[in-house]
């Protein structure tokens, strides 16, 4: 039982890392590829989740539902919330740009997306002050312990459920419907997407909130293993550039895989490697497969030569 | 339909187009003639604003239409075919023909027009599921006409449609394009191909550096010896 234990502790933990990585990047992945923004505020997103889903967490927990209502009304509000924010940052800051300058975008978004990174930091930080808001467990039931007979903590396994169901509906949205698949058109060519009745604008302010939102419902699904605090989103953001990095930039199918593969290559480190090489053997073993990779594959393991950002 | 007044375009301060005065009748097919940088493209895409001009209007149906968006005068009926064609590569033929109709809520309606797309260009039927990127030059060509009459529109602008076609697929294009003013659609035409385009136009312009310098008939200007010598290869 023992190992078995560590075993399911292992995966649960690589899963629930692998899943919010993969969140993360998906939308890193989606903007990139839509708008061509190289965002560095993204991890911010993520902070934003957690602090409003810590908000909304305790705010619905004294009203007496049942169980599994609140975590459920934290993490969809967070999101929410989330992409409202990010929808009134590209209006007010991305669009505003796209009018006045078409050259260097690449490298005046990427000085923007700084920007506004460092101002959700210390703005949080004035707003909320610099203490710790978390939680110590999000889901109450027991029914997985049950019938596992053992301690299996949920929050974990749930946040990966909470990944898988996220971005299994993205993608669906994305490939299904007629508005996923006009983003889709807008990443491939803007002037086609324009002359076919595309309204530019809309697309872009919608997919800034939709990385929003996934980075949010990542950052508030994690409440219990991350509390919420204003610089929280950084190591969050170098995990999915990492995962970008790794798979190609702004491939939306590659993220999803890179994402897992990061989580249990942390995990593994973490778990079997700290003993040898001490507390930054995650970050060592990361970066040497990813330097390893790219050295035999410059674009990433899926990367392609056709551009076709968002698949 | 279209009516253009005193346009002036410039790319920063290059400037391109100079006075261009035009008007395009309902149900007409009128062709653009020119030589290669004339203007010819750019004047287009300063009628779709795509290139806000510096000087002059457009009217669309009696209606200013001046620097708006692109995908406004889409949805207002226009469908423009660019020279680049900008299909969208990473997707099937299918789905560009569906992005094509992409305002039109009617799923009936889609369907049938699909089905007339796929009775002009057979082509493009055997290919659906093929990437777009993947078609040869010929195809795509096919693809962004096809894609530019999934919306049904009243005014289609097309920009060397038979641009590396081979001839019989030139054929398919002006038949295509024949058979389209029988819908009363009112069509403009940008060709090298100039023969062709005066027997299926009824009127034509004749562009030089950046201003129109002749106007006609189809009959009239393939009669006149400027045309004849200039782009008929005629003494
Ligand atoms: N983006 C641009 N920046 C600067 N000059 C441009 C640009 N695009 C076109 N031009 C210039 O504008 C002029 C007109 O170009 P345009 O493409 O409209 O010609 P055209 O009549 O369509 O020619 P063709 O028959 O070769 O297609 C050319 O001299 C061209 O070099
Ligand atoms: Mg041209």
């Amino acid at each position: 039982m023992e190992v078995l234990g560590q075993v399911w502790d292992f995966f649960a933990t690589s899963m629930m890392r692998g899943g919010m990585y993969s969140l993360m990047a998906v939308g890193l992945a989606l903007v990139f590829g839509v708008m061509n923004i190289a965002n560095f505020a993204h991890g911010e997103f993520y902070m934003l989740g957690a602090f409003f889903g810590y908000f909304i967490l305790s705010a619905t927990s004294k009203l007496g539902l049942p169980a599994f209502l609140p975590p459920i009304i934290c993490i969809a509000g967070a999101g929410l919330c989330v992409a409202l924010v990010a929808g009134i940052i590209e209006r007010t800051s991305f669009r505003a740009l796209r009018k006045r300058s078409k050259g260097q975008w690449l490298m005046n978004t990427f000085l923007l997306t700084l920007g506004i990174s460092i101002i959700l930091q210390n703005g949080s930080r004035i707003v909320w002050g610099g203490r710790y808001r978390g939680v110590t467990r999000m889901w109450k039931g027991d029914f997985l312990n049950s019938l596992l007979d053992y301690s299996l903590p949920p929050d974990r396994l749930i946040a990966f459920l909470i990944a898988v169901l996220s971005i299994g509906g993205f993608v669906l949205f994305l490939n299904k419907t007629t508005t996923g698949r006009a983003i889709r058109a807008v990443s491939q060519d803007e002037v086609g997407a324009s002359l076919v009745g595309i309204n530019l604008g809309f697309i872009h302010t919608l997919v800034f909130s939709l990385s929003g939102l996934l980075a949010g419902i990542a950052g508030a699904s994690l409440l219990s293993v991350t509390p919420a605090s204003s610089f929280m989103g950084t190591m969050p953001l170098y995990k999915s550039w990492f995962v970008l990095i790794l798979v190609g930039m702004g491939s939306i199918g590659g993220s999803i895989v890179g994402g897992l593969i990061l989580g249990f290559l942390e995990t593994f480190a973490t778990t079997y490697l700290s003993v040898y090489l001490g507390s930054g053997s995650s970050e060592f073993v990361c970066l040497a497969v990813i330097i390893t990779i790219l050295l035999i594959k410059p674009n990433g393991i899926f990367g392609k030569s056709v551009k076709s950002a968002v698949e | 339909m279209l009516r253009v007044e005193n346009l002036d375009v410039a790319y920063g301060h290059l400037q391109i187009l100079r006075q261009v005065n035009m008007n395009i009748n309902n149900g007409e097919i009128v062709a653009i003639l020119g030589a290669n940088g004339a203007g010819k493209t750019t004047l287009l895409k300063s009628v779709m604003g795509l290139l806000p001009p510096k000087a002059g209007k457009v009217f669309y149906r009696g209606e200013d239409v001046t620097g708006r968006a692109p995908f406004e005068l889409s949805r207002l009926g226009i469908a423009f075919v660019p020279e680049e064609r900008n299909i969208f590569q990473a997707m099937t033929v299918e789905d560009n023909l569906l992005l094509g109709a992409y305002f039109v809520k009617d799923k009936a309606k889609i369907r049938s027009n699909l089905k007339e797309v796929y009775e002009m260009f057979p082509r493009l039927e055997e290919r659906r599921k093929q990437l777009a990127g993947t078609m040869s030059g010929g195809e795509r060509q096919m693809l962004a006409i096809g894609r530019g009459l999934m919306s049904k529109p009243h005014l289609i602008i097309l920009d060397e449609p038979s641009m590396g076609l081979s001839p019989t697929n030139v054929l398919i294009v002006f038949q295509t394009i024949k058979t389209l003013t029988s819908q009363e659609v009112t069509i403009v035409i940008v060709e090298q191909n100039v023969d062709a385009t005066l027997n299926v136009a009824s009127r034509a312009y004749v562009m030089e550096h950046g201003a129109v310098v002749m106007e006609g008939s189809s009959q009239e200007l393939s009669q006149n010896d400027y045309v004849k010598k200039m782009y008929l290869g005629q003494s």
